[in-house]
């Protein structure tokens, strides 16, 4: 547990890359959003509220997923967001652009 | 496509959606905190600025450009303020021109386009009953009181019909009003809002019981009586009756008219204000006696079509028609004065509209001509700028944006002053200058849209050009402050001048043609004498005279007036020449049938009406006491001429205004209804009209003598003297006022154009100083000079003058109805027009061309 590490930056234009990911599970609210990339990232990605609901706004926006309200676990009111075929499209292709880039960089770094 | 449409939705829907998104950011913060085990305040710090993060948030789903678009009108507001110079002759121009068409769109909104101010008016109709042929073919005949009454029994396609007759002046405390009779239902039918008090009931309008009811306007209760807070209940007497106050109109209702009314009064109060009056209760109650306008509010749901179809069916039913085969039709028709189907009352209306919005249209058009010009040198002087921001890698498509919305600013800018003269000044012509207050002259929201359209129109006829030509082309140049003048730069420059140009001269002849043709009609010889002559008109208490008193009145008032020794030529007659109102008849030769009826202008007249006009006689006599009881008529040329040709009238027997009678004379033909043209006439001698006092004189000891007189028959009577060329005046007052406009609009043109060329002749020297400064330096003279600068643009002002004067020719022969006879090439006005024009370039280079005269060739060779 890196516990004493600070929590990294993320790269620009990421977040909305793993917020996609991470929806693919399934339907999530806000707060386990923030939860899942924190636990499946052991903790490095920790997402705040004022980049994540711009992004989930973005994402409405450009129609890659759908917002609905509905019952938590503890049964409040929350809004759960869930994928649409677009956003799975999205996915793939962002998927594949920062795979290319993450070998791209690699191959820069290692090359000295 | 889809990203757009919910960015619209978000616009929408955003009071929920910024809702649900604090909601979902609350839930948040509350599992973020439970989970962390901190209290509510910490963890509110923990996640930071909420507000912060719930703005920005919003922001994703607002229009990127939207903000930058705010910056770069702030940024042109800026500009604007720090050329004061360039602004305020750039606002002048534009907003003078948006200002007058705004103003003239008011008026016309007003006038036409307003639909009744009612509730729900699109659900309520004009119902008129239009002949189809016959001699008055196309007009609309007004139906009767009583089959409205059945109609509104019987219609189930209508949910309420009103009556209303308009017109009729009455008398309150020595004041004459504008009263409209209307039926009990109008107020409830209509849904009028009241300020005080209540509408008329329907059993208000009872023939068989009358009630001295009144509903008073807005503005008589302001100005008459001093907003009285107790004005409903109150007694005022109109023509001597009291009548009992029970409401006041809203301050927006302003009729259902055209013309201003002051008062209503249901139709069965007539009895009551009228009460000598026989024909009244037969007008209330016959179905002979038509003639009132009719509406109604449609059932919803229902087409005008079905209404209309209905109410020909019941129509029928009430009345088999009067005569068989009789062609006429029911139109259902929208209450805005546009909507009317008569196209002989709109029509010339409508032209004479449409040409002056042409005009100010081309006003408009030459301001933004001339603000494109001025924009174009701006551009110019600011090349360095926008070479040094496309050179630093600016879109020009971001700089042609940012220099649009600079012109926005400019033309929002004048399009907040012209609609503040929108605001006022048609009402303060109206009141000031024609004084004529029938209409409320205050713009709407229509008016405040047209104007919107107009800034936006005009930032994109005199932006785009500019803003595209600056933006484009050779960034080196620019930066190295190359200011020579390439072709396209002269040619657009050149073809904005020529426009304004082409403009002002059109507007300019119409104006002088306008003019021409007025001057025209001043001049014109009417036939009688129209100088010497004093009109008396006479107000007799209307509640106490009917048909058979006026007779006797009449023929009292004839007979002393006979007797007054030493008065100039006197004479009665039931109007004078060429005042407003017209009344006509059928007249159809005896033996024939009615059908053949043709429509000839009604005067009763005394005898000596002929000499005291001086209206000469043709043939036979005028009429004489001898006459008196005997069937005898006079007719004019015209009409004898229609009937009779080649042969003499004289003891020929006519129909006229339902009588038969001889012809006993025939008077020359004089333009007694209007200086335009010569109708078909009969004269009847006085009977039983209101008569008026024509009198060959007017000098005040005449009018005197002549007041006392009418005094002592009538105590009651009220005499209004008036010279009978005040008729001529009313006559000529709308070709007046259309002239007064079109001059307007064409020195406008004029300055403007003036205005643009002066800029331009200052841009040539500015761009020429060196060649200027090498040609003083040998020796040419000044006036020289002026001649290069006008020649360097000779070829736009002769282009400019060519186009205009075809342009100029194109209108004139759509203004042939408003030139009384003056040719529409008048050569008068053409060439007043060109001079005019040639002194405006002369005057325009004049400034320019001193500065270029004063240019020290030395310094002019060392400049750049």
């Amino acid at each position: 547990m890196g516990t004493n590490r600070e929590p990294l930056e993320l790269l620009p234009g990421t977040l909305d890359l793993l917020i996609l990911k991470a929806l693919t599970r399934g339907k999530m609210h806000g707060y386990s959003i923030v939860q899942m990339l924190k636990t499946s990232s052991d903790e490095v990605v920790q997402v705040g509220e004022s980049s994540l609901y711009p992004a989930l706004q973005r994402l409405l926006l450009n129609g890659w997923v759908k917002a609905e309200w509905g019952a938590s676990e503890n049964n409040r009111r929350a809004r759960y967001y869930t994928l649409t075929p677009a956003g799975r499209k999205q996915l793939a292709s962002e998927r594949d652009d920062f795979n290319r880039m993450i070998a791209a960089i690699q191959k820069v770094l290692q090359s000295a | 496509m889809g990203k757009l449409w919910r960015r619209l939705l978000y616009w929408f829907h955003s009071r929920q959606l910024d809702a649900d998104l604090a909601e979902e950011m609350e839930f948040h913060r509350n599992l973020a905190a439970r989970e962390n085990g901190i209290d509510d305040a910490a963890s509110r710090r923990a996640m930071g600025n909420l507000t912060l993060a719930r703005e920005s948030a919003r922001g994703v789903w607002i229009w990127p450009w939207l903000e930058s678009f705010w910056q770069d009108l702030a940024y042109g507001f800026r500009a604007m303020r720090r050329q004061p110079g360039f602004t305020a002759v750039a606002l002048l121009a534009l907003s003078s021109a948006i200002g007058i068409n705004s103003s003239l769109f008011t008026v016309f909104n007003a006038v036409a386009l307003r639909p009744w101010p009612v509730k729900d008016p699109a659900g309520v109709v004009n119902i008129d009953h239009v002949l189809l042929d016959g001699p008055r073919r196309g007009s609309i005949a007004g139906f009767s009181l009583a089959s409205s009454r059945y109609l509104g029994e019987h219609s189930k396609t209508l949910n309420g019909v009103v009556m209303m007759r308009n017109g009729e002046k009455v008398d309150l405390a020595g004041r004459k009003i504008e009263a409209t009779y209307v039926s009990g239902s109008y107020f409830r039918v209509l849904g009028v809002g009241m300020e005080r008090g209540r509408g008329f009931l329907a059993e208000e309008d009872q023939p068989g019981n009358p009630e001295a009811v009144a509903v008073i306007s807005y503005p008589l209760w302001q100005n008459q009586f001093g907003a009285d807070p107790g004005m409903v209940g109150r007694r005022i007497r109109l023509d001597d009756i009291p009548v009992i106050v029970v409401g006041v109109a809203s301050r927006d209702f302003t009729g259902t008219s055209p013309l201003r009314s002051d008062v209503w009064l249901p139709f069965a109060a007539k009895l009551l204000l009228r009460p000598n009056d026989r024909s009244v209760m037969n007008f209330l109650t016959s179905p002979d006696y038509c003639c009132s306008s009719m509406a109604g509010r449609l059932a919803p749901g229902v087409m005008r079509e079905q209404a209309a179809a209905e109410v020909r069916v019941l129509m029928d039913q009430f009345r088999p028609p009067l005569e068989a085969g009789a062609n006429w039709t029911i139109v259902l028709s929208g209450t805005a004065w546009v909507d009317a189907p008569s196209s002989e009352k709109t029509g010339p209306a409508v032209a004479i509209a449409s040409l002056f919005f042409l005009a100010v249209t081309l006003v408009l058009l030459l301001a933004c001509a001339n603000v494109g010009n001025l924009l174009l040198a701006r551009a110019a002087a600011r090349r360095q700028e926008i070479a040094v921001r496309l050179s630093l890698g600016g879109s020009r498509a971001r700089l042609i944006r940012q220099l649009l919305v600079e012109s926005m600013a400019l033309a929002l800018s004048a399009a907040a002053i012209g609609f503040l003269a929108a605001w006022f000044l048609p009402g303060f012509i109206a009141s000031r200058l024609v004084n004529d207050q029938s209409f409320r002259l205050v713009p709407d929201a229509r008016v405040l849209a047209y104007t919107f359209a107009l800034a936006i129109v005009a930032c994109l006829a005199f932006g785009l050009a500019p803003a595209l030509h600056g933006t484009r082309g050779n960034i080196a140049g620019a930066l190295k402050n190359e200011m020579r003048l390439t072709g396209v730069r002269l040619s657009l420059r050149g073809f904005l001048m020529a426009t304004q140009v082409a403009i002002s001269v059109v507007l300019l002849a119409g104006a002088g043609l306008l003019v021409r043709g007025l001057e025209r009609a001043r001049a014109q010889d009417p036939g009688f004498d129209i100088q010497k002559v004093s009109v008396l008109s006479l107000d007799l208490p209307a509640s106490a005279y009917s048909g058979a008193r006026t007779k006797a009145f009449a023929a009292q008032l004839l007979a002393e007036l006979g007797q007054l020794r030493g008065l100039p030529p006197t004479a009665l007659s039931m109007d004078a020449p060429l005042s407003q109102g017209i009344t006509s008849t059928s007249a159809w030769q005896v033996g024939d049938s009615a059908k053949k009826g043709r429509v000839v202008v009604f005067h009763e007249v005394s005898g000596n009406y002929f000499d005291v006009l001086g209206i000469p006689l043709a043939a036979g006599r005028t009429f004489a006491p001898s006459d008196a009881g005997k069937q005898v008529m006079m007719i004019n040329e015209t009409l004898a001429r229609q009937y009779w040709p080649g042969q003499s009238a004289i003891g020929k027997m006519l129909f006229a205004g339902g009588n038969p009678g001889e012809i006993i004379g025939v008077a020359k033909d004089v333009y007694t209804t209007s200086l335009g043209s010569i109708a078909p006439t009969v004269y009847w001698p006085m009977d039983r009209r209101m008569p008026l006092i024509l009198v060959r004189d007017r000098t005040a000891a005449t009018i005197e003598r002549i007041t006392a007189l009418v005094k002592r028959i009538e105590p009651k009577a009220q005499v209004r003297p008036e010279p009978l060329a005040a008729n001529l005046q009313r006559q000529l007052q709308p070709s007046m006022y259309a002239a007064a406009l079109a001059g307007v609009l064409g020195i406008l043109a004029l300055l403007l154009a003036s205005i643009g060329m002066s800029g331009v002749f200052a841009y040539v020297v500015r761009q020429r100083t060196r060649e200027i400064g090498v040609r003083m330096a040998l020796g040419a003279q000044p006036s020289q000079i002026v001649r290069l600068i006008l020649a360097s643009s000779g070829r736009a002002l002769t282009a400019g003058l060519a186009v205009g004067l075809a342009g100029a020719l194109g209108l004139s022969r759509l203004m042939v109805h408003q030139l009384n006879g003056v040719s529409p090439l008048d050569p008068l006005a053409f060439a007043g027009v060109f001079v005019l024009l040639i002194v405006a370039a002369a005057a325009a280079s004049a400034f320019p061309a001193r500065r270029a005269a004063r240019v020290d060739p030395v310094t002019a060779l060392r400049w750049e």
